[in-house]
């Protein structure tokens, strides 16, 4: 599901930037530091607008200049039970793995309609119920996920085609 | 009277019956008086408690049935009666019924000592043998007449009080003959159908005695709550006597001959019950357990029995304890296959092994283990050494665990052995073995049956013992074994566990407590939900849902994987790992909510992608990690599972490792590289190890994704990072607004000045300066643009270093040298250029150019100074500025030709230098490329000082700042030019492209024609072309592009100046 978060982060700034214009640059660089990252247990879409910047402090040492963004970003926060539509990138006998975004979403055999199986002849491999389902690489599908694991940095998620309107999407 | 009867409970063996009611003792009700009867009823209720209590002993009821059934075919009577009184119950309130009753009082009492008989069991069988003996006579007469049998002696008074309490219903109901005879019928069928099947028959009396405990308990459960069976203050207290251990059996033999000997004495032994629960095993042992009334009894009965110490030390049992004195603990059923671990061959002790076999009495069990021999190897000195007989029993330290060798028992003890090589099962010494395997009859008492525990490795030997290689593991038997362990199953609080056995079934809840055997639940589903109860651990079972990130514990040999669940059946929980992604299933029992990520990456000092050395030759990178070995794909792309043990040794990531591809680019670690033939996988390198690169790819997870290929098939997709801007620090290229605005103006991707001819460089003998391989000296053998090949005079080997990390040395003196100046002008500057426009490089340059020439001092001296101050004075002549600006570009990077015409262009400083420098051909050229390059760099030198400050604020200087700067990177990042640069007009403007563009126009425009033809006058044909390119200069491709072809058409027309001619 997509938020509207408010976030706050400190941005340090190298001398050489110093300047009129050192706002814009704290800015551009939160943009290019946050952006499209994964804190924790959501994925830093985009930002909408950073509201405040505090007034720069100079860190003893390195002569950086730190500041404190406020600002406002889409986030996305994947949840158990929701629903995504995702692109299939790899298969293997147990499953397949689907991208949603920047989600890696594991679909397991089990979790397919019983009908569903895997098809190792088939160039690529793929997973297909011998119908109008067949799932591989470049699939686009519906999956609800199941369960996720936040690594530093990274999230894993669990997914399940087994369900109405769920599996490969015709397009 | 209840301390007239003697109950015996062989607690050690349930099913032995014997135990239950051994002791003979009888008393006739007659000798008892009204008194005791009295008592007895008082007492019959908690009685029976006991007896419920203690499930072995048979309850009132149950043995009335009993006697029903033996007596049936004898007594029709009898049979009539309990045809109406199924219920026990009943039958108590009848007795109830009947004591108020006067006349029946005598027989109710009677009937009271019955039961009181029945509770304490000690003289049924023997009163009933009786009755079966006289029943055959007696039965009619019985029927007829009660007050006959109320006349007789102890043994038919039951009779009586059956046919007793029948006969008024009867009568009451029909009449008596017709009653007596439909009895009769009634018991004579039942009879046939009896004889008929005698196995039937054994099967009902199985049935009904076979398995005593649990049926009586039950079927008294029905009537009476099990807790009022439970004894109570009024029942006679249980002491526990100290014996001496192990003779626990025999004393309570010697009770029960003492009983039988003085049973219808005047002493007969005052004590209800005793048993012993003694064992080798046993917490009991060394105890015997005596019930009575009072302590004295006990003091009394126990007198003079041997091993037995009454006096000594006697504990009374509490109350709330004594049911569990008779609790049984089942002992385990041992299935073929299942692992065992030894205990009594001492030379065994601890040791696993494999039941193969159990004796039908079930005493013995077959196993087969690994043996521990010697063949005699210590046998024989030991022997000699002592000179005497060595001591049996005494266990040396033992031999390790090997399989039986024919070929080694030969060697010593040929006579002992004999067996067939066919079956492969020998004889030796007295032992069998098969297989390899020693396999012995062991009494179950010696072996450790609980708790096993076997781990993955010691199983392993059983498995691969099997004569084909094959892995025949019997999973299940293993997982049985391991299913019992006690210890498997832990709950901790916060578990979510689900009831699946007894009468909570199907609750669940969170654990919040967990003590003993007893789990505390908080219920959160169902009717029951808020509520918190106790259960007992074993009909628990920790509940997952799909998608819980768990992690497997306990016995499995999946322990620490940690994964997500996919699939739940039953207990049986499937997850996908994290670590390989792959699917395992394991007990949820298993299974905890992992609260941590990444679980097993690491099996002792080996992890997940550690490249470790398999032996000399062969190397691996590890893409497994199990409890007890790893799986490793070897630099041959072969996986195998090797324990730590045969890992030679770790290899540490050399983060230096450099390969080349086959485009004989330099590829490093966490570069992208793809295959270029075969599946042109591509990859992240993870190791480099001489030829061979382990790469990493996300894309499939076949070896963890890890894949090994030559460093000379593949080709770099990505190097991480940009070779020649990986320096320490802060990128401050990329941090420069200034430079980010105007990507072109970054004087680094200008392309080096060409240079004709083979690199100066190579041969020469060079210091590294940085690196890992800082200060070793070195031949450079070949060169690129950027890099030099270094033959390494210490190692011998040939490195690729960074020429700007090279210092050229002499190759006697072993000074620093300037290849360049030495070798000719025009290189002198494209040194420096190719330095990336670093101090270093050009520093030099620049105080060579000062002190190696007069020229150049008196050009200093006179031609510059003046423009200088001129510059500093503010004047700025646009000439100048535009000399400055429009030049210094090429000639920072381009041929110093153009600085130096773009120098004679300013005037009076052309002929001076010229004529100062030109006289050495090359060296005048050099000088010529370096005056301008040098005056930018004064200037940007210069910012620091005041005067150059004082010129600063104007934006004239900026712009100079920045046409300066356009040469190299080297300016703006300084404090210096960070300082030019703030002030206020250039600090708005450096960074915006309009800023920067802004001083372009008024610098081009402002020359003076005149000035400009001047400049370029002396260029020559030269003049022509650059002028439009510098007025287009503003836009910074035009600045960059335009000119170079004019430039390098202007130095390379003859008509330039003859020096320059020279210098081609």
């Amino acid at each position: 599901m997509f938020f509207l978060h408010n976030l706050e982060r400190r941005v340090t700034l190298h001398p050489s930037y110093f300047g009129r214009n050192m706002h814009e640059l704290v800015t551009t660089k939160l943009v290019k530091d946050v952006e499209g990252t994964c804190a924790g247990d959501y994925y830093i879409i985009a930002i909408m607008d950073a509201f405040d910047v505090s007034e720069g402090r100079i860190l003893p040492g390195n002569g950086l200049a730190e500041f404190t963004v406020k600002y406002r970003a889409v986030v996305w926060r994947p949840f158990k039970g929701e629903v995504v539509d995702a692109i299939v990138f790899s298969i293997n006998p147990h499953g397949f793995f689907c991208q949603a975004g920047p989600l890696s979403i594991f679909v397991s055999s089990h979790l397919m309609p019983e009908e569903i199986h895997f098809d190792p002849n088939a160039t690529p491999p793929q997973f297909t119920n011998n119908a109008d389902m067949v799932i591989e690489p470049g699939t686009h599908v519906r999956v609800k996920i199941g369960g996720l694991r936040t690594e530093l940095g990274e999230m894993y998620a669990i997914g399940s085609i087994n369900g109405d309107f769920l599996g490969c999407l015709q397009a | 009277m209840a301390s007239n009867s003697w109950q015996f409970a062989g607690a050690d063996d349930e099913s032995d019956d014997d135990n239950f009611n051994p002791a003979p003792a009888d008393m006739s009700d007659e000798e008892n008086n009204e008194n005791d009867e009295e008592h007895t009823h008082n007492h019959r209720p908690a009685g029976k408690t006991v007896r419920q209590a203690s499930s072995p002993v048979p309850d009132e009821e149950e043995e009335e049935e009993e006697e029903h059934d033996e007596e049936e075919d004898a007594r029709p009577a009898k049979r009539s009666r309990r045809d109406h009184h199924d219920d026990d119950e009943d039958e108590e309130q009848d007795e109830e019924e009947n004591e108020e009753i006067d006349e029946e009082e005598e027989e109710e009492e009677e009937e009271d000592e019955d039961d009181e008989d029945d509770v304490h069991g000690g003289n049924r069988r023997k009163r009933r043998n009786k009755d079966r003996r006289a029943a055959f006579f007696d039965i009619e007469a019985e029927v007829d007449d009660e007050d006959e049998g109320e006349d007789e002696v102890g043994d038919g008074e039951e009779i009586e009080d059956f046919i007793d309490n029948a006969h008024p219903d009867d009568i009451a109901d029909s009449g008596r003959l017709n009653d007596d005879r439909r009895h009769r019928e009634l018991d004579r069928r039942r009879e046939m159908e009896a004889s008929l099947d005698a196995e039937k028959q054994a099967e009902i009396l199985r049935e009904r005695y076979g398995k005593r405990a649990p049926a009586r308990g039950y079927g008294d459960m029905a009537i009476v709550p099990r807790r009022l069976l439970l004894p109570s203050v009024e029942d006679p207290s249980i002491w526990a006597v100290r014996c001496k251990e192990g003779k626990e059996r025999e004393v309570i033999f010697s009770i029960m001959r003492r009983i039988e000997e003085r049973m219808g004495t005047k002493n007969e032994v005052p004590i209800t019950a005793a048993f012993e629960r003694g064992g080798v095993n046993s917490v009991m042992k060394g105890y015997i357990y005596v019930e009575a009334q009072r302590q004295n009894d006990i003091l009394v009965a126990l007198d003079g029995i041997l091993n037995v110490y009454p006096r000594s030390n006697m504990h009374l049992v509490e109350i709330k304890d004594m049911p569990d004195l008779l609790r049984v603990i089942k002992t385990p059923n041992l299935e073929p296959g299942a692992w065992v671990r030894l205990k009594k061959p001492a030379k065994h002790a601890g040791d696993l092994a494999q039941v193969i076999d159990v004796t039908e009495n079930g005493l013995e069990a077959r196993v087969r283990f690994i043996p521990r021999l010697d063949y005699g190897v210590r046998d024989d000195p030991v022997f000699q050494a002592d000179g005497k007989r060595k001591r049996p029993g005494v266990p040396g330290p033992r031999p390790p665990q090997r399989l039986f060798s024919e070929a080694e028992a030969r060697k010593r003890h040929l006579r002992h052995l004999q067996g067939n090589p066919q079956t492969n099962s020998w004889n030796y010494n007295g032992d069998d073995f098969e297989n390899g395997f020693q396999v012995k009859d062991i009494k179950i008492q010696q072996l450790e049956v609980k708790n096993v525990n076997p781990t993955l490795e010691e199983v392993t030997k059983f498995a691969s013992g099997a004569e084909d290689g094959t892995e025949n593991l019997d999973l299940k038997a293993l997982a049985a074994t391991l299913k019992d362990s006690a210890k498997s199953v832990a709950y901790v609080p916060g578990d979510i566990i689900e009831v699946y056995e007894g009468e909570q079934q199907g609750v669940i809840g969170k654990a919040t407590n967990v003590q003993g055997d007893i789990v505390t639940l908080q219920v959160t589903v169902g009717d029951l939900a808020g509520r918190t109860i106790d259960v007992p651990n074993k009909g628990l079972r920790k509940r997952f849902r799909i998608g819980d990130h768990v992690k497997v514990i306990g016995g499995s040999r999946f322990r620490d994987e940690v994964g997500m669940v996919v699939k739940i059946v039953d207990d049986r929980v499937t997850l996908l790992t994290d670590q390989t992604n792959t699917e395992i299933t394991v007990f949820s029992k298993d299974l905890r909510e992992a609260s941590d990520i990444g679980g097993q990456g690491s099996l002792g000092q080996y992890s997940l992608l550690d490249l470790v050395q398999l032996d000399a030759t062969t190397v691996g990178c590890i893409v497994k990690v199990d409890r007890e070995s790893v799986v490793v794909l070897d630099q041959n792309g072969d996986t195998k599972q090797v324990q730590p043990s045969q890992i030679t040794n770790k290899l540490p990531k050399r983060k230096f490792a450099v390969a080349a591809d086959r485009d004989g680019s330099e590829i490093r670690l966490d570069d992208v590289v793809r295959e270029h033939g075969g599946q042109q996988r591509q990859g992240k390198i993870i190791h480099i190890h001489r030829s061979y690169i382990f790469l990493h790819t996300t894309t499939t997870n076949e070896n963890a994704g890890v894949f090994v290929t030559r460093a000379n098939s593949v080709t770099t997709v990505a190097a991480k990072g940009g070779r020649n801007t990986a320096t320490a620090g802060p990128d401050l290229s990329s941090m420069n607004p200034a430079l980010k605005r105007n990507p072109a103006a970054n004087g680094k991707q200008m392309p080096a000045p060409r240079t004709f001819g083979p690199d100066r460089a190579i041969n020469q003998t060079v210091v590294i300066r940085r690196g890992g391989h800082k200060g070793l000296l070195g031949i450079v053998k070949d060169t690129t643009d950027t890099h030099a090949r270094v033959e390494l005079h210490s190692r011998g080997k040939i490195i690729t270093i960074p020429k700007a990390d090279l210092s050229f040395k002499d190759k006697t003196t072993g000074k620093t040298i300037d290849i360049n100046q030495r070798g000719g002008s025009r290189g002198g500057f494209g040194g420096g250029g190719r330095g990336g426009g670093e101090f270093g490089s050009r520093t030099p340059m620049a105080s060579g150019g000062s002190d190696r020439t007069p020229a150049w001092g008196s050009s200093r001296s006179t031609a510059r100074t003046p423009a200088w101050n001129r510059d500093a004075g503010g004047s700025r002549t646009p000439a100048w500025n535009d000399g400055s600006r429009t030049v210094n570009p090429y000639d920072g990077s381009r041929t110093p030709y153009g600085g130096a015409t773009a120098y004679g262009g300013i005037g009076s400083r052309t002929p001076a230098w010229h004529s100062g420098s030109r006289t050495p051909a090359p060296d005048g050229f050099g000088h010529g490329s370096k005056t301008p390059a040098w005056s930018a760099g004064s200037d940007s030198w210069g910012s620091k000082t005041p005067g150059y400050g004082a010129s600063a604020p104007t934006p004239g200087a900026s712009g100079d700042a920045w046409g300066v700067n356009s040469s190299s990177a080297y300016d703006a990042p300084t404090p210096g030019g960070g300082l030019s640069a703030p002030t206020p007009g250039a600090a708005l403007n450096a960074p915006t492209p309009g800023a920067y563009s802004a001083p372009t126009p008024a610098a081009v425009s402002a020359p003076t024609p005149g000035a400009w033809q001047g400049g370029w006058g002396s260029g020559g044909d030269a003049v022509s072309a650059p002028t439009p390119g510098a007025l287009g200069a503003p836009t910074p491709a035009a600045y960059y592009s335009a000119p170079t072809p004019a430039y390098g058409g202007a130095a390379e027309t003859p008509g330039g100046a003859p020096g320059y001619a020279d210098d081609d």
